[in-house]
């Protein structure tokens, strides 16, 4: 509680900091500007024309859905691989045997191009919810179990044999000296592969399905509507940006506040 | 000596003070005579432009006051700044310098003073006289300083580089004015806006730490505000990316967004105000300060906004943001500040401070708002310039008696 009381305490300084970012988030829409002035509208509409298309984008309730369905799928894809690649992943660290097994393994998931899963779900499980998530999984699922994997890995013998020596109670042991190391390795996997998530959830989609954010990529992209096209693109930039620096980044912060 | 490097508060001294006789006290140091001049300079100032450009009182300009008018406005005053601002913290940021006092002082002032009057006459002195006047002010200035440019760590170099960059550009509107220049007055006035611009976020990240430690000190509170660079030099970079693109391509949508990261990174500044331990939001000098960033940044973003809108054209009165309102308050802000401090007191806020600021503010957005309030459009201009000249007059009759007294700690200065 006090935990959470302290995020929320530091949460405006935080956000009144974020303003040099948004000063180079500008920056790089007049470069994009620049961009439009110079290859005109087809191949890449001005910020200001996308900027108002996604504006009229978000008044339609179809859109909102299709957003819904594009989050529901991410959402579960990355719930699934967060469960599961965490947990085996602080198994496989305690345990040397599983972690020289699990490796070779990882490589090959990580190694297997995202593209090629989604051909292989396709004829698994046909057009629909499954296939999507099950590559949002697959995808993200090695990212975090790496992660979880390093962090129970790396653990401090010395402070391990202290904890032992003080006999601490194993709540005590769990909270206070291996979890702020583990998390520290496991929380920055959990971002990466939210972003994976994010992102593959789309191209998911547009290859096999009919609905979502992705698919609506699709249409945009067969109707050659960039600027369509292109305020989907900032929907989903958005939404990651927001998820990152809004929700995990204070967060990740006070966790990490121990290394200071 | 190291000791006093390693302090960086306004209370810090010059090492030597030249044993020049009977210095009177409005000449102990190098802010009291600016001071004395400059805040009645502002009120006569602008009783007369209220006269000249409401069509009282017959001045051509050359035929061309709105551009002459702004010249004045930005580098009339700003060279007073500058030279206020340099004669007061060089002989501190470089203990070894020798202050700027007594008979030198005088005569830098009167050459001030001189570059005034020219200005006003100069449709019956013309514009070389000017020119020579005003120049070789500002170049005096700078030779003053050349310390902080050939400073072997580069420490406040760029304040130095900046005021060069001023000079250069007021070359080149004189050259415009003459015909040696193609470019119009109104764009290169433009530019030296952007410079002027970077040359005040340069003094206020010093004036920053100066003050906002000097009071954390005063109050007893355990902590250290420090500015680092890194913020200020954002702000700056977008500051000179958007005078060059505005200089080159005043229309372009481009520059709307870049003026909008100008306001961004501006207002960014904001966020060093956040100590490790205390809050100092509340101190009325941090609101004082922050209140500069917060009104350039303003400006900025509502001249994006108006490049963006087609339908508004307040380009030019959204620019009174940061003129009248950023560049003013720094004026008043950097005046209170090193009054009180520089006259051996501590920085002091009460109702008359707190009002200077006020007015200052105020004016500005009634200045500034012009284009929502057109049918206003001549009272605001009126009002606006009464009430942005307010705070200077409270300045001369709350203030004047320090510059024209010895410091209350009896040190020299």
């Amino acid at each position: 509680m006090k935990f959470i009381i302290k995020i929320l305490k530091d949460f405006p300084a935080y956000l009144w900091s974020g303003w040099g970012a948004i000063a180079s988030i500008f920056l790089f829409i007049a470069l994009w500007d620049v961009g439009n002035q110079v290859y005109g509208n087809l191949v890449l509409p001005s910020p200001l024309e996308t900027f108002q298309t996604l504006f009229v984008m978000l008044q339609d309730d179809s859109l909102l859905a299709e957003i819904k369905t594009t989050l529901y799928r991410a959402s579960v894809g990355f719930g699934i691989s967060l469960l599961f690649g965490s947990l085996l992943g602080l198994f496989a660290g305690f345990f040397v045997t599983a972690s020289i097994m699990s490796r070779p393994i990882v490589t090959i998931l990580v190694g297997m191009p995202p593209i090629a899963w989604i051909v292989l779900a396709m004829i698994w499980f046909g057009m629909g919810d499954e296939t999507v998530i099950f590559t949002v999984i697959v995808a993200s699922f090695p990212i975090i179990f790496v992660g979880a994997l390093q962090g129970t890995r790396t653990l401090d013998g010395d402070l391990k044999e202290m904890a032992k020596s003080f006999k601490l109670p194993w709540h005590m042991k769990f909270l206070d000296v291996y979890f702020p190391h583990i998390f520290s390795y496991v929380f920055p996997a959990w971002v990466s592969a939210l972003g994976m998530s994010w992102k593959i959830v789309v191209m998911a989609e547009l290859l096999a399905t009919s609905d979502g954010i992705g698919a609506s990529l699709a249409v945009a992209r067969s109707q050659l509507d960039t600027p369509a096209a292109l305020a989907l693109v900032v929907i989903m930039i958005g939404s990651l940006m927001f998820i990152e620096y809004i929700i995990l980044e204070p967060i990740k912060r006070e966790v990490e506040l121990w290394r200071n | 000596m190291s000791q006093i490097e390693e302090k960086s508060h306004a209370t810090n001294h010059y090492l030597y003070y030249p044993d020049e006789k009977n210095i009177p006290p409005y000449l102990a140091y190098g802010f009291r005579p600016i001071f004395l001049v400059l805040a009645p300079y502002m009120l006569i100032s602008m009783l007369l432009w209220g006269l000249v450009l409401g069509g009282f009182l017959h001045l051509e300009f050359l035929g061309d006051t709105l551009t002459w008018h702004i010249y004045e406005m930005l580098f009339g005053l700003i060279t007073a700044g500058i030279l206020a601002f340099l004669a007061t913290g060089l002989p501190e940021l470089f203990p070894g310098l020798i202050p700027l006092v007594g008979k030198r002082l005088k005569h830098i002032v009167i050459l001030w003073l001189l570059g005034r009057i020219s200005f006003w006459f100069i449709d019956i002195t013309g514009i070389y006289l000017t020119a020579f006047l005003n120049l070789a002010m500002l170049g005096w200035v700078i030779w003053f300083g050349k310390d902080a440019v050939l400073d072997k760590l580069q420490r406040h170099a760029s304040i130095g580089y900046a005021a060069v960059a001023l000079f250069i550009i007021e070359v080149w509107f004189f050259a415009s004015q003459l015909g040696f220049a193609i470019t119009s007055g109104m764009d290169i006035l433009k530019v030296a806006l952007g410079a002027i611009v970077v040359l005040v976020l340069l003094a206020l990240r010093r004036v920053n730490m100066e003050a906002i430690n000097e009071i954390l000190e005063d109050k007893n509170i355990d902590d250290v505000f420090i500015s680092r660079p890194p913020k200020t030099n954002l702000a700056i970079f977008t500051v000179i990316v958007f005078t060059i693109v505005e200089f080159l391509y005043p229309q372009n949508s481009a520059l709307a967004w870049i003026g909008f990261a100008c306001g961004a990174a501006i207002l960014g500044i904001t966020s060093e105000y956040k100590l490790e331990n205390k809050f100092i939001l509340n101190q009325p000098y941090v609101i004082y300060l922050a209140s500069i960033y917060a009104l350039l940044s303003i400006g900025y973003a509502l001249m994006a906004w108006d490049l963006l809108n087609p339908d508004i054209n307040g380009i030019n009165h959204f620019r009174h943001f940061i003129t009248s309102g950023g560049i003013g308050l720094s004026y008043i802000a950097v005046m209170l500040i090193i009054t009180w401090a520089h006259t051996g007191r501590h920085i002091t806020a009460n109702i008359y401070t707190h009002l200077m600021v006020f007015f200052i503010i105020f004016a500005t957005f009634m200045r500034g708002l012009i284009p929502f309030f057109e049918e206003y459009t001549n009272e605001l201009y009126l009002y606006s310039s009464i009430i942005w000249s307010i705070p200077f007059a409270i300045y001369i009759k709350q203030y004047y008696k320090f510059l024209l007294n010895p410091r209350a700690d009896g040190i020299k200065g």
